[in-house]
């Protein structure tokens, strides 16, 4: 499938007139949902994180850019996140549909790696700047 | 998966065949995505007044779209897909990352604030 095909088939609109299969459980189309807005949510606390990280946080001594470093790969995760949520979203509204299995998550992964490498970030920023 | 199947599936809304409850929990999720999007507007008002105030106002509109679309259904029942209002909270953030971004690196910070 091409990349022009495969970002049409995420569009709202495409979605909205996808009749293949039968119309799911309400539940599950309200879980799908809800698995969605939390994801959603997740990504506007790291944007929160992030963006507190950059702004509050009081300078750490012996390295400047320490705060940028811990606080804008945060930011741009939230951005990432909650673009895969909505593909993910999509993913699964039409593996219910059809009743095929649903599809394997790719979330928890990019989260934990992101936050363990933001955390040895730290971890690295925080010794240099005791050290110091 | 169809509504005959439901019932032989686990999951969290096992023993609750209402989707009444699926409904409302699904209106408060909706809410608490709200309430994380005006949390955020008052974090960036702290350190850039313009960029929280839009953000701010992306709050009120979440927390309609939920109720809007569960209000208004024609088929009560069914859950409309919905799949514009979901699109629109994902370019919501991203925008709001790209924001908080450009606050990050070229706004000024108030370090200490936390103490």
């Amino acid at each position: 499938m091409s990349w022009s095909r495969r970002l049409a088939v995420l569009l709202p609109w495409t979605v909205e007139r996808d009749t293949g299969g039968t119309e799911p459980d309400p539940r599950f189309t309200f879980a799908n949902e809800r698995t969605f807005l939390a994801w959603s949510r997740t990504a506007l606390a790291l944007v929160v994180a992030g963006l507190a990280i950059v702004q509050l946080l009081p300078p750490f001594p012996g390295v400047p850019v320490g705060r940028h470093l811990l606080g804008l790969p945060l930011i741009a995760l939230g951005a990432v996140l909650a673009v895969t949520a909505y593909t993910e979203w999509v993913r699964n509204q039409h593996a219910l549909r059809r009743g095929e299995p649903m599809p394997r998550s790719v979330l928890p992964w990019i989260l934990a790696a992101t936050v363990t490498g933001i955390a040895i970030i730290a971890g690295v920023v925080l010794l240099i700047s005791a050290l110091r | 998966m169809t509504a005959q199947g439901a019932h032989d599936r686990p999951g969290d809304d096992r023993g609750a065949p209402d989707p009444g409850l699926a409904r409302e929990r699904t209106l408060l999720s909706w809410t608490r995505t709200a309430i994380a999007f005006g949390a955020l507007g008052g974090t960036v008002l702290k350190t850039n007044v313009m960029t929280g105030l839009i953000i701010l106002a992306i709050a009120p509109v979440v927390w309609q779209l939920g109720r809007v679309s569960r209000g208004h259904s024609a088929r009560a029942d069914l859950p409309a897909v919905g799949a514009t209002r979901l699109f629109f909270i994902t370019v919501s953030i991203v925008a709001v990352s790209l924001l908080c971004l450009a606050v990050a690196i070229f706004g000024k910070s108030a370090p200490g604030a936390l103490r």
